[in-house]
């Protein structure tokens, strides 16, 4: 059987998320024969040089400002002339925007948003993914006779381990059309608040029972306290209280920290998608029945607002 | 100019999720209560994106285009209440199990049936199967770049400056036309449909086409990624309540029972 990860760093390190690809590869089949090869985008090479792989290809990207149709000319051209029985992507902007038009231009099956393999045969292969936003799930099969694109659910699984020892990769040329029908002009990163949310063990977030802009300003006091990074569902970025690159959920971040505070948060699945592999949840809100509770190990019902005062007063009392 | 955008009848998603159902026949998540249905959240965006720049260009039409089975018109018409020009669809009972692929196929015809579009608009992804697919088959089809996730266009000569959301920012592009527009939340509310807007709306014949006036075969919407079942995945956590008198008392057990799982 014949794997192929399609990798994306778009930060210049490397993003250790892409290592959940090489733990799911290891889920479609026991075969001891399986070949597996990956095409990595940008990122650093030392670390890329470490990819639990048989085969290993890099691609060199200059600056921000990479073109989809450059990177999509670029994997054809590699698909050309060989066979994968699949083809995996994570979820990222890069592959939201190739995987789906990959399998389209290949007429290969495609299947997004993948956060567990179900069952393998020898004529089908079916996977479970959450669907309407991340209430329910479905189980979708396909027929083997045909290379399938898949594209992982992010924190879905374990982080396979790099190789202690740096191995050959490699290097392709990014095919690079200058008559290409849009060009990015510049990138503006918006900077969120606080700590990198992705990367915190402490996410402290606000939502609808906030209230104001003002309220605000306790969840980032609470969450400077905690040395912890600040969250948001939808309803209070849409208020404009917090900035949208502070989002939670299943268009904003998807965040795995050790605890996971909400203030003022109801629980929409699209927000429960963003936050569901937190460790610890500790919730509070107003209403004993809001479904957050129903995810958390924790719950105090109270006036988030008041609740949050009296927090930080006894933290700074204790430590 | 012309332009359109595709929408999406869906069950309302802004449901508590202990409040909706399966419907184990037809594989569909559904609310317990009478069957509402809306035109799926991030279309209406797309349908705002559309009306903004249309406003903002001389003589340009705005077409509204859906496909599926037994369309509630009332539902479908909403964006010509808002002040969309025309609406088109594919109405056809053979529509009720296709998937993206067959979505993708049937939106193309239509397209190239009623256009050509300079710009094509649509939501980011459906909230019912959540698959972000149908815009990227459609590019294919009808060989139309895209950009996903898109916040605002300006025209500028015979080209368009757009800001396309990414994971940390927005990137500005210039791009040529025709183009695969989809829209997220992050476009701003839809505006609400005026009281004109309505009468217009129901007074609008909606131009519908059969499969067969598309001369699209029953095997040209084989489905290659089959829903076997769909299910609510079982809850098994158990949380803790934290009682006390008052605020305080509360904050102090929590403090403790977190230094006590160690996560303080």
């Amino acid at each position: 059987m014949n794997v192929l990860s399609i990798i994306f760093n778009e930060r210049e390190k490397f993003d250790d998320s892409s290592l959940e690809i090489f733990t799911f590869i290891k889920s479609l089949d026991n075969d001891k024969d399986m070949n597996v090869t990956s095409l990595s985008f940008g990122g650093d090479k030392k670390y890329i040089s470490k990819l639990p792989v048989d085969n290993n290809f890099y691609v060199e990207l200059s600056g921000e400002n990479t073109n989809q149709i450059d990177v999509l000319k670029t994997i054809d051209f590699f698909l050309n002339d060989k066979r994968y029985d699949f083809i995996i992507f994570q979820k990222d902007d890069m592959s939201n925007y190739i995987a789906p038009i990959i399998s389209y231009r290949k007429n290969y099956p495609y299947i997004p948003d993948i956060k567990q393999t179900y069952s393998n045969n020898s004529d089908n292969i079916k996977f479970i993914r959450p669907v309407h936003g991340e209430s329910a799930e479905g189980i979708y099969s396909v027929e083997k006779n045909n290379p399938i694109v898949l594209k992982i659910r992010k924190n879905s699984f374990k982080k396979e381990f790099l190789l202690s020892i740096e191995k050959d990769i490699t290097e392709l040329l990014l095919d690079i059309d200058i008559s290409q029908s849009f060009t990015i002009i510049e990138n503006y990163k918006t900077k969120s608040e606080g700590l990198q949310l992705d990367e915190a063990e402490i996410v402290v977030s606000g939502g609808r029972g906030v209230g104001s802009k003002q309220g605000f300003e306790n969840i980032k006091n609470l969450a400077t306290l905690l040395n912890g990074a600040i969250g948001a569902s939808r309803a209070a970025v849409e208020a404009e209280w917090i900035e949208p690159s502070n989002l939670v959920g299943l268009t904003g971040k998807w965040i795995s920290p050790n605890l996971y505070l909400t203030f003022g948060i109801s629980g929409a699945s699209q927000h429960l998608a963003g936050c569901s592999n937190s460790k610890i949840i500790v919730s509070v809100n107003t209403d004993p029945d809001a479904s957050i509770f129903k995810y958390s190990k924790f719950g105090i019902v109270e006036d988030c607002n008041k609740f949050i005062i009296d927090l930080i007063e006894e933290i700074k009392k204790t430590s | 100019m012309k332009i359109c955008v595709c929408i999406k009848e869906v069950p309302d998603s802004d449901v508590p999720s202990d409040k909706l159902r399966i419907d184990s026949n037809n594989l569909k998540v559904l609310p317990i209560e009478n069957i509402s249905s809306i035109v799926n959240g991030f279309d209406l965006n797309a349908v705002e994106l559309a009306l903004k720049f249309s406003e903002s260009v001389e003589n340009c039409t705005v077409s509204i285009i859906s496909v599926g089975t037994n369309l509630s018109s009332d539902v479908i018409k909403k964006p010509i209440a808002m002040g969309a020009d025309e609406i088109i669809t594919c109405d056809d009972k053979k529509n009720i199990n296709i998937d993206v692929h067959g979505t993708a196929l049937i939106l193309s015809k239509l397209i190239k049936k009623t256009g050509p579009y300079d710009i094509i608009f649509s939501g980011r992804h459906a909230s019912d199967f959540d698959m972000a697919t149908v815009p990227f088959a459609l590019s294919e089809m009808l060989s139309i770049p895209i950009l996903n996730i898109v916040k605002t266009i300006k025209k500028k000569g015979e080209k368009i400056i757009l800001e396309r959301i990414i994971t940390d920012g927005y990137q500005l592009i210039e791009s040529k036309l025709p183009l695969i527009i989809t829209a997220g939340n992050q476009v701003g509310d839809p505006r609400y449909p005026t009281l004109r807007g309505i009468m217009i709306a129901s007074k609008k014949q909606i131009v519908n086409y059969t499969l067969d006036q598309l001369e699209i075969a029953s095997e040209d919407l084989e489905i290659k990624v089959k829903l076997e079942n769909l299910y609510f995945p079982e809850n098994e956590n158990k949380v803790e309540m934290i009682e006390g008198s008052d605020s305080k008392e509360k904050a102090i057990k929590l403090i403790y029972k977190l230094k006590e799982s160690g996560i303080i």
